[in-house]
């Protein structure tokens, strides 16, 4: 049961799929290109494996023609002589920047997917996480998986337990507490930084806000959270704040399960602190700005503590189905 | 679940079977004249239904849940106006003093505050309508003191060497972790910073020396309910922590059993009344009536005979026979038996209420009921506990 590796998580060969008939639209591989197996996989820094079975289903729609004597033929392969350009010379797209953000290797394409779903469980309380149901769920080999595991433990999200099964959970008050530690201490920092390069983004972001009603569907408070604790603080230039940054974000899942499994949740101080950070920010008060936020993060605390202890008494929420609740 | 009835069945009211017994519903049944159905839940495992489906139900009968409750939004604000006796309310926590002293926690999460948080601050708007609390410790055999000899009556009784495998304890984790902990202390000397909050490290250590104590064989038995706990005290335990209904049974039977007063203070509790966050127009209408009938003292009076005290008492006693309330509230010997809520004999004449009065019984609440912080963790180390 191969569930896709959606979104930017695609395989290697949707990729070559999706690079050459891109490259076809665009013109820039015209009727008549012969393409051989050996030159893509050079071009596009790939192995033939992945290129070949790319190729193979362009001809079923019809974008490429098998050549009688090797490779394959842009088009319907009615012109006479094909031409077997050189792709390095050919002005083509690159895959990705460099070290390729889109292409990735296995365990990677599954890592962050995996990770979410965990994390997004363990304020339920404690699950056990199966190697054979992540290899069935993603159709990765049991090597693919381990790696994604081993990772995941080796950034603490996850470990085993004494029979030697992995673990994940619970989600305690406590690491609440010290995540709220952590972001008090930089977010503000990182925030009154980017101040002064926000003028730009603020009025989107302050109109949505007025927009908002306090029982706004999760989807919608994904967005505003996003405005303030990712793009705000995003324009700031230390690249490891940043990293850090981005890990911090158990309570914000708290929050996030809250509003999708309490139907009656109200964020309107949530939403009465966002303005105030913002209006601090349209002001170019950037200490106001960090200041409001601190007040907003320490809310923001109390109030997650509480809905994590409601979170707790649910039996049976829904989760990844490699997941199961131990606990 | 089943889906929202189009033709309700009168008002649904969500309760514990020994909080709101069977004589208590059959009379507000008859009293009211609108149909009451009655779903008696005694474990944490309806709290999830409670929380996300409020539609399922138009009264709670809740139980150290009103903060969860309340976060989760599935109650709605009662209105003072709407009691018949809601001035007193406003007056005992504007004075806090008289009978709101002895039970002063229940008002720090009453009333509904501006930014709708809870908070002690009287307004017009309760979170809940306080009905009854008591105090929960330990029960144990005339047998013990051959074992411990004169020394004050302690928790740390429940972990003693010297009673292994005659011990039972409550397999609730909320309940039980709060009497381990204050076990614990008694134990090691110490106090714990919060016996009603247990950091994460703390919860450990009661769990590890509970687990151990299994291991060695220390416990006889857990209960879940106060029938099962006085079935454990037939069977043979000679200390366990118990519900003061249990006593009651107990007593009913014959069988004798102490109440401890420990040393270390008990753990109290307070149950209250909340309206669901969806009962309108003729539910809620029937909904108030309810409580309205709760302040009238009738079942504060037949809780009374099982050992609870009414938040607000003053219109108990004219439901209580002469000598109920001189021993159950003011700690005066029986001048004859004394029936429990069924109508069984129970307290035998002459027998005085351990701890005594209600004023001196409540003062000595250590730690009210709760839900910990690392209440996650707790049940998940219970869990390990119960299946050692």
């Amino acid at each position: 049961m191969r569930k896709g590796l959606s979104g930017l998580h695609k395989a290697y060969f949707d990729i070559v799929k999706d690079w050459v008939s891109g490259s076809i639209a665009a013109g820039l591989l015209p009727d008549g290109t012969r393409l051989t197996v050996a030159a893509v996989a050079d071009r596009l820094a790939l192995s033939r494996s992945p290129v070949k079975r790319g190729l193979e289903l362009l001809t079923e729609t019809g974008h490429l023609t098998r050549d009688a004597r090797s490779g394959y033929i842009v088009g319907n392969g009615s012109l006479a002589e094909p031409d077997a350009a050189n792709l390095f010379t050919l002005p083509l797209p690159d895959l990705a920047p460099a070290t390729g953000v889109f292409v990735r290797a296995g365990w990677e394409r599954i890592l962050d997917e995996v990770a979410e779903a965990t994390a997004a469980s363990i304020p339920f309380g404690i699950f056990h996480i199966s190697e054979t149901a992540i290899g069935a769920h993603f159709g990765v080999s049991r090597t693919v998986t381990r790696e994604v595991l081993s990772r995941l433990q080796e950034r603490g999200a996850i470990g085993k337990d004494r029979a030697s099964h992995w673990i994940a959970g619970p989600l305690s008050a406590r690491m609440l507490d010290d995540e709220h530690a952590l972001r008090r201490l930089l977010e503000p920092a990182a925030l009154a930084q980017a101040a002064s390069m926000l003028r730009a983004v603020l009025p989107a972001m302050q109109e949505r806000l007025t927009k908002a009603r306090p029982n706004c569907p999760p989807d919608e408070i994904d967005l505003i959270e996003a405005d303030l604790h990712d793009t705000c603080t995003s324009y700031q230039p230390n690249r490891r704040l940043a990293a850090v940054l981005m890990h911090l974000r158990s309570g914000r899942r708290v929050n996030r399960l809250f509003a999708t499994h309490v139907v009656q949740h109200d964020e309107a101080a949530m939403l009465t602190e966002h303005r105030l950070v913002l209006d601090h920010l349209a002001l170019g008060d950037s200490e106001g700005a960090a200041a409001a936020l601190r007040h907003h993060l320490d809310a923001d605390h109390a109030r997650t503590r509480e809905r994590l202890k409601v979170l707790s008494v649910f039996t049976d929420p829904v989760v990844a189905p490699y997941l199961t609740r131990v606990g | 679940m089943s889906p929202k009835q189009t033709t309700r069945p009168g008002l649904r009211i969500i309760a514990r079977s020994e909080l709101v017994t069977q004589p208590i519903r059959d009379q507000a049944a008859a009293d009211l004249g609108f149909p009451i159905s009655f779903e008696m839940i005694d474990s944490i495992d309806g709290l999830a239904r409670v929380v996300t489906r409020p539609d399922t139900f138009d009264l709670y009968h809740q139980w150290h849940t009103v903060d969860l409750i309340w976060t989760a939004r599935c109650i709605q604000p009662i209105d003072v106006a709407r009691l018949d006796h809601g001035s007193e309310i406003l007056a005992a926590a504007r004075g806090r003093s008289g009978p709101s002293r002895i039970i002063d926690t229940v008002f720090d999460k009453l009333f509904v505050q501006a930014d709708g948080r809870l908070g002690p601050a009287p307004t017009n708007l309760l979170s809940m309508l306080p009905l009854l609390h008591g105090l929960d410790s330990f029960g144990y055999a005339p047998a013990v003191r051959d074992l411990v000899g004169s020394e004050a009556e302690s928790w740390g009784w429940l972990l003693d060497p010297r009673l292994q495998g005659r011990v039972a304890m409550i397999n609730d984790p909320v309940l039980g972790m709060i009497e381990a902990a204050l076990a614990v202390e008694a134990t090691r000397g110490t106090a714990f910073s919060s016996v009603g909050n247990l950091t994460l490290d703390e919860v450990d250590e009661v769990a590890d020396i509970l687990l151990h104590k299994k291991r060695i064989g220390h416990f006889k038995g857990m209960w879940s309910s106060f029938e099962d706990s006085a079935r454990l005290v037939q069977r043979g335990t000679l200390i366990q922590s118990i519900f003061s209904p249990g006593v009651t049974r107990l007593r009913s039977l014959g069988q004798e059993v102490i109440v401890g007063t420990p040393a270390e203070g008990s753990r109290g509790w307070h149950a209250d009344l909340c309206i669901s966050s969806e009962a309108a127009g003729e539910t809620l209408d029937m909904a108030y009536a309810y409580l309205n009938w709760w302040q009238n003292g009738w079942a504060g009076a037949s809780a009374a005979r099982q050992g609870y005290y009414a938040t607000f008492p003053a219109r108990v006693r004219q439901h209580l026979l002469p000598g109920e309330w001189e021993y159950w509230y003011e700690g005066q010997p029986a001048p004859r038996a004394l029936a429990d809520p069924y109508g069984q004999p129970s307290v035998p004449a002459g027998h005085r209420r351990e701890g005594g009065s209600h004023a001196e019984r409540m003062s000595g609440a250590r730690v009210w009921n709760t839900f910990m912080d690392e209440h996650t963790h707790i049940v998940h180390r219970w869990r390990e506990f119960l299946s050692a």
